[in-house]
């Protein structure tokens, strides 16, 4: 995982999202251990301000965020900047059409965390090389 | 004319109409409509046809202003509580009422315009105000000379055919929606080992317990999918748990039939063969770059004490003298495995040759609690 660190400048930004704060504890220890900072949000709004205010590098989005809500704004966020994405969920089947034809990297729950990383940093990896 | 005789007043849903008297409804229709009677050998076939079938039938009259029903068998008049005099004469639209399909009603009419055959299910009321979900099979009746005289309805309540269709659908939502929350439950029960490894700095053992319980959410996953069965499909749930070693599906081959049994027998075999693959990684054919596996499982045993045989069989290049002498002690993993199988009341036996480990496992099939 060293070769994810970017020694030019400071870590790169990871955000995390998931309405389960032990998935997202489990998963922010996982980037670290990758050598990126992780920013953790448990919804919606916390995923937008984070996208908002921060240079992120990649992210993880669980897709179903309970109440109904999906994770599909902020995937279009990111894909309109750029920032590759995975989607998280425990349900492919029933995953929202919208949010699939995103074309976000699925990776189904449950996968190690430190497995969920790498798969979302790989688009990084390929693009330094 | 009021029809009133005592065949007709049985309870509806009688499930002995076959034997039902002479239906005189049958009787009037020849006698107003004798030019559309059959003669001789056909017209009592007709007659007892229409009288004995439980299929509601009625015939409507194209040429009459409204298309009137001209003619309704008994199985009609006790589909629909109606009596004969309240039928004849009437449109078939009696029957509709506030909760009746508009898209459905379009079809019937679009049928008839064309004089075409069809079937539509739609909502029908009873004279008593119940509503039935009725399966209306409609088309034109001809002439010896093609010449339009007739259209048919036949009616069939399948309120209980859609009642078991809309139950499945829903069992079907319920095992998906468990499913789910299953897979959800092993993220998080995931989530708390590791950290708890982390935080008290046995990341290692973490790990390893993590990996053995995310082995048994993926035997698990597939019995939820299917959960109204009872049983799990032993070949789908060993897929399941070794995918995770073979992500290109190159190197581990399965042979097997479709074979049933427990939660119980698939969970055990599911952590064994989780560890006969975390010791293929280690040192076994899966830590060799051209190594393979098979995987075959089958019935076994004998027809009172059935019991499921794997055999795990690694080709990987020759173990040397070194090697093969570290392999025939027992590991770790393989204690695990044995206690395991032994509890379960089955058993492993392993064996090396020189293309690697040759285990085959066995576990009591229990496959009759449907």
């Amino acid at each position: 995982m060293s070769g994810m660190v970017n020694p030019a400048s400071e870590p790169r930004r990871v955000l995390v999202l998931d309405d389960e704060p032990l998935i997202l504890l489990d998963l922010e220890f996982a980037v670290e251990d990758a050598g990126c900072k992780p920013l953790t949000a448990l919804d919606l709004v916390e995923a937008l301000q984070i996208v908002q205010n921060n240079a992120i590098s990649a992210a993880i989005l669980d897709v179903s965020l309970g109440q109904g809500q999906t994770c599909e704004q902020v995937a279009r966020t990111l894909a309109a900047m750029g920032v590759p994405y995975v989607l998280h969920t425990g349900d492919l089947d029933r995953m929202d059409e919208a949010v699939r034809n995103l074309g976000g990297t699925l990776v189904p729950k449950p996968t190690p965390a430190s497995v969920v990383v790498a798969r979302a940093l790989e688009p990084l990896a390929e693009r330094q090389a | 004319m009021h029809d009133n005789n005592s065949s007709d007043s049985y309870p509806r849903n009688s499930s002995d109409q076959a034997h039902t008297a002479f239906d005189s409804s049958v009787a009037r229709f020849r006698a107003q409509h004798p030019e559309d009677t059959f003669e001789g050998a056909s017209g009592v076939l007709f007659e007892q046809a229409m009288a004995q079938t439980r299929m509601a039938i009625c015939l409507c009259d194209p040429h009459v202003k409204d298309m009137p029903i001209v003619f309704a068998n008994r199985a009609f008049r006790h589909l629909t509580g109606y009596d004969e005099s309240e039928i004849v004469g009437r449109n078939c639209r009696f029957l509709q009422g506030p909760e009746s399909n508009h898209e459905a009603l379009t079809r019937i009419r679009t049928a008839l315009s064309n004089e075409d055959v069809t079937v539509v299910e739609l909502l029908n009321y009873r004279k008593d105000g119940t509503a039935f979900w009725n399966a209306l099979h409609l088309g034109p009746v001809y002439d010896a000379d093609g010449k339009l005289v007739y259209f048919f309805g036949s009616q069939w309540d399948v309120s209980d055919v859609r009642a078991a269709r809309a139950d499945e659908r829903h069992a079907r939502e319920l095992a998906r929606e468990l499913s789910h929350r299953m897979k959800n439950m092993f993220a998080v029960i995931g989530g708390i080992v590791n950290f708890t490894g982390r935080v008290r700095g046995i990341e290692v053992e973490a790990r390893e317990i993590n990996d053995r319980i995310q082995a048994l959410g993926r035997a698990y996953e597939t019995t939820l999918d299917d959960s109204h069965r009872g049983t799990v499909e032993v070949g789908q749930a060993i897929r399941a748990v070794l995918a995770p070693y073979d992500p290109d599906g190159t190197r581990i081959l399965f042979e097997g039939n479709g074979l049933r049994s427990d939660f119980a027998s698939v969970s055990v075999l599911g952590l064994s063969l989780h560890e006969l693959a975390v010791s293929a990684i280690k040192h076994g054919a899966l830590s060799q770059e051209d190594g393979t596996i098979t995987v075959s499982w089958k019935k076994n045993g004998s027809a009172s004490e059935p019991a499921i045989r794997i055999d795990w069989i690694e080709h990987g290049r020759g173990l040397d003298g070194l090697q093969s002498s570290l392999r025939t002690k027992p590991g770790p993993g393989d204690g695990i495995v044995d206690r395991m199988l032994d509890m379960a009341r089955g058993g492993i036996v392993r064996e090396w040759t020189q293309e690697g480990l040759r285990a085959k496992l066995n576990i009591p099939l229990r496959e009759n609690v449907e």
